[in-house]
């Protein structure tokens, strides 16, 4: 947390503007301070260490910026070339004239500063204090001289009257200050002009040393607040000669109006000699001074450049961006507003653009999921046809068609998406009729056609009544074909039956009713006139009686048989457990020799509607039939198969019959469940017929084809019941019974 | 009294004053270890009415571009530093007291004097000649150092003591060439001297 707050205080351009302030305001201190200026002289090295820090801060900022910006450029980032570009321009503009500025003002203040020192002047100076020194010296002298004699005068006079005559002696030579003492400092007597004095001053340790060598002192000194004074110290004879040795110490005063021009003349002096020999450290300064100015405008300018090139680029790095994102797809980018400038004008198209393309994406996006809706409806729509749809298009390739299509044709759609037509036909030959006849129509002299087309395949004959016509678009034809095809064979099948039916009908109606007469009549031929008969007549007539009654008898059963195909009785339905019963009515054929009979059941078992006499009928017609294939008189084997069949959201039960017999006639295959087809010595060619009747009449289907390894196979199929299809619980799997096993 | 042996303390004695640390600064970028220029001899303490009185002698050696520069006229100012510290065995020592002498040295060219101004007592001295001047300025007689309460019997007590050329009160164009000339930075080692009741 702090550090998130000292990175938000110290980051943006306010602080570094502040530290630009700060470091100008120290600069200029320090300029004034390298003029000796009396407030900021004594900040100097303070200022001095403070640029120094700051212009290295300074250093750090640009160093980061530029370890920024070179790791932006290396990963190649939007706008760091720029940047970059822009950094070098403005470095280099700023550089180059500050560099000319340097160097000239570096040689100005070189210049300038060895112009103050003038030889003629310094020469006049030190001749003004040579004058000085001399005028000063000549005064001493005098004053050595006098004082002297005041030595000798006091050096005879008795100590009682030293203090009286020392007071006369000092004002007559008028001296500041008299005092005598002893070698050793310590004062006997003592007169001041100053009656304020109290301790009188004394010469320095280094004087007094000198005194005891027998010398004399007589110097000019600055005085403290005093200015400048003649300090005279002399050896004076004691009047006692045992005692210590005596000296006068005499402070004379300078007149004033020579003492203020001897202070000016050495305050210059001292003033000059000074500047003289700061003369290179001035200089140095100076050109330190300069150094750092340079340095922090270099530095400020290259920061600067840093900052406005970035202000400059950012813009422009996010419309680079914002360019990207919309390449990649992203609308919805806005970008923040620069400003009122041209590039503030750039962006706001920029934006303008992406709303714009935002809408029309969203628009289009619309309108595709419109059309993907109607086409979602349309396939809906077709799937749910129960006749084929194919479409052509301009190109005579197949561009759709729908379940019921490859239902119908026993293709996979996903094979023949996009074939030409003779490319499907070669994929699939047992389509080619269609396929044909579908070419033959395409031309445009055609219009709408209507055909019938009969295919051969695994499914057996088939007839398709199929329809095609051009496909209209605005009002025109276009070069695409919508074709529509039904299977109709089912439905010939029906009106074939339908006709079966009737013709069954009529024969049993037309055969049935002369046939009760003639059987009577037959049999009243026989009671009446066998008895008066004899012989080989009586034997004739019993056996033509017999004859026609048996045959009558015969021709009744098939009236029946004909009459129960033509007309079925009403349907019982009821729920069925078909397991049970097909148990029951296996069980019949138990101990059958001529069959070796195996059930076989997979999976759950669900009740179905049906009436259980019809379903009976149907089971043992069906067991019949594999016995009637018998060839040779040997048993032959039945296996049936019960299972629950899904297909698509329906559900079959259905029921296999696999025999060992010789099969089917190939070619009776399709006729096989119409009457009076057989290819059996002792069928009637009724019992396929009427199995395919009750399958029919329930619902179901059956199927009739060879086993491929020898055997008939017959497959029935019939629904199961609503309620049972939600509920898929039913009747548990059927118990495998083994019915006359050919062991 | 007790031993006299001279010690350098550690540099962070002196670094209230924060030129100190720009002074730091330029002596670790000057070359070579600095050496000493002025001694601290004859080191001596003793209590009178109460109070205990430093004597000692300080032998300043001035450098040649120093004394170039006191000939032309520019005051050189020297600062005597003494600290008194209560000695704690575990702990660091306890400060008792700290005590500063500045003296400025300046020739004066029209009476060829050199003129001594004790800065803290303003007293004022002139001498004939450099040598005369310079032993006064380092010549210390019964300096008044703390009171002598405050000096705890059974407690052990350290003075130490240094002297220096203070850059600060040159001239400004002479700083910089000052704090990065060994010439110029011009100073005693930290003197010990152990101080018991």
């Amino acid at each position: 947390m702090v550090i998130d707050t000292l990175k938000r205080l110290t980051s943006g351009p306010k602080p570094v503007v502040l530290l630009f302030v700060l470091l100008f305001t120290a600069l200029y201190l320090m300029g004034a301070a390298t003029q000796n200026s009396e407030l900021f002289g004594r900040l100097y090295s303070l200022l001095l260490g403070v640029n120094i820090l700051a212009l290295l801060l300074l250093l750090t900022l640009i160093g980061r910026n530029l370890i920024t910006l070179i790791g932006q450029y290396r990963e190649n980032a939007a706008g760091s070339r720029l940047t970059a570009r822009m950094v070098v321009v403005f470095v280099i503009l700023a550089v180059t004239p500050i560099s000319v500025l340097y160097y000239f003002s570096l040689q100005f203040i070189h210049r300038g500063i060895d112009s103050w020192f003038d030889l003629r002047a310094e020469q006049a100076l030190e001749d003004a204090l040579e004058l000085g020194r001399s005028a000063l010296d000549s005064r001493l002298r005098e004053l050595l001289r006098d004082s002297r004699e005041v030595g000798r005068e006091l050096a005879g006079k008795p100590d009682s009257t030293l203090v009286l005559s020392l007071n006369t002696i000092r004002e007559t030579m008028d001296a500041t200050e008299m005092t005598l003492l002893t070698v050793n400092g310590r004062v006997l007597s003592s007169s001041s002009l100053d009656p304020a004095t109290v301790l009188p001053t004394l010469p320095s340790l280094a004087i007094l040393q000198q005194m005891r060598h027998g010398l004399e002192y007589a110097a000019l000194e600055p005085l403290h607040d005093r200015g400048l004074h003649y300090r005279i110290v002399l050896s004076i004879a004691n009047p006692d000669p045992l005692g210590e040795p005596r000296l006068l110490h005499a402070i004379y005063p300078i007149p004033e109006r020579i003492d203020t021009l001897a202070a000016s003349v050495q305050s210059a002096f001292t003033k000059y000699r000074e500047l003289s020999f700061l003369r290179q450290p001035l200089k140095y300064s100076f050109t330190l001074t300069l150094s750092l100015v340079l340095l922090l405008s270099l530095l400020t300018a290259v920061w600067a450049a840093f900052f406005s090139a970035r202000r400059l680029v950012a813009p422009i790095r996010d419309l680079a961006e914002g360019t990207r994102a919309v390449a990649e797809g992203d609308y919805d980018m806005r970008l923040p507003l620069p400003g009122k400038d041209e590039l503030g004008f750039l962006v706001r198209s920029f934006n303008d653009m992406t709303r714009k393309l935002s809408r029309a994406r969203d628009s289009a996006q619309k309108s595709q999921a419109q059309a993907e809706e109607q086409r979602a409806y349309l396939e809906a729509v077709l799937a749910c046809l129960s006749s084929g749809v194919f479409t052509l298009n301009q190109h005579g390739e197949l561009r759709t068609a729908n379940s019921a299509a490859a239902a119908i044709l026993g293709i996979e759609l996903s094979e023949i998406s996009g074939l030409t037509l003779e490319e499907a036909a070669l994929k699939y030959p047992q389509i080619e009729p269609l396929l044909e006849t579908i070419a033959s129509h395409l031309g445009p002299e055609h219009g709408s056609w209507q055909a019938e087309v009969t295919l051969f395949g695994e499914g057996g004959r088939r007839v398709l009544i199929s329809r095609g016509s051009p496909l209209q678009r605005g009002g025109e034809l276009a070069e695409e074909h919508v074709i529509v095809f039904d299977d109709v064979t089912a439905l010939i099948q029906a009106q074939r039956d339908a006709a079966w039916g009737e013709v069954a009908r009529r024969l049993a109606h037309e055969i049935k009713n002369p046939l009760t007469p003639i059987q009577l009549s037959a049999e009243r031929l026989r009671h009446k006139y066998l008895k008066q008969m004899s012989g080989e007549d009586a034997e004739l007539l019993d056996r033509s009686t017999h004859t026609i009654v048996q045959q009558v008898e015969s021709m009744q059963e098939m009236v029946k048989a004909f009459s129960d195909y033509a007309r079925p009785p009403k349907l019982q339905l009821i729920p069925v457990s078909l397991g049970r019963l097909v148990q029951e009515v296996m069980d019949l054929y138990q101990g059958d020799p001529r069959l070796h009979l195996s059930l076989e059941s997979r999976g759950e078992m669900p009740t179905i509607e049906a009436d259980v006499g019809r379903i009976r009928q149907l089971l043992h017609n069906l067991v019949k039939n594999a016995i009637e294939a018998r060839t040779d008189g040997n048993p032959i084997s039945l296996r049936l198969l019960v299972h629950c069949a899904e297909k698509g959201s329906c559900r079959f039960v259905e029921l296999r019959f696999e025999d060992s017999g010789p099969g089917f006639d190939e070619e009776m295959l399709d006729q096989l469940f119409e009457p009076y087809v057989t290819s059996k010595p002792r069928g009637t060619g009724l019992g396929l017929a009427v199995v395919k009747k009750i399958v029919e009449e329930h619902g179901g289907m059956i199927m009739a084809e060879n086993h491929p390894e020898g055997g008939a196979v017959i497959t029935v199929r019939l629904p199961v019941s609503v309620t049972q299809r939600r509920d898929i619980g039913g009747e548990g799997p059927l118990t495998l019974t083994v019915l006359n096993s050919e062991k | 009294m007790a031993s006299t042996t001279p010690v350098l303390k550690s540099l962070g004695h002196n670094m209230l004053r924060p030129l100190g640390w720009l002074g730091l600064v330029m002596l670790w970028l000057a070359p070579g270890v600095q050496a000493s220029d002025f001694f601290i001899t004859g080191l001596h303490t003793e209590v009178k009415e109460g109070v205990y009185l430093l004597d000692a002698d300080i032998d300043y050696r001035f450098t040649d571009d120093a004394l170039q520069a006191l000939s032309n006229g520019v005051p050189l100012t020297v600062q005597v530093n003494i600290e008194i510290e209560r000695v704690r065995n575990w702990w660091f020592d306890a400060h008792v007291a700290t005590l500063e002498q500045r003296y400025s040295l300046q020739y004066h060219a029209l009476s060829h004097q050199y003129l001594l101004r004790n800065l803290n007592s303003s007293a004022f001295y002139s001498f004939p000649n450099y040598r005369a001047a310079v032993q006064a300025m380092g010549r210390l007689r019964e300096f008044p150092l703390v009171d002598a309460q405050l000096i705890v019997p059974d407690e052990s007590y350290r003075l130490l003591m240094k002297a220096e050329l203070d850059i600060e009160a040159l001239p400004s164009p002479l700083r910089p060439v000052a704090y990065i000339t060994p010439a110029w930075r011009l100073k005693s080692d930290w003197y010990s001297w152990s101080l018991t009741h």
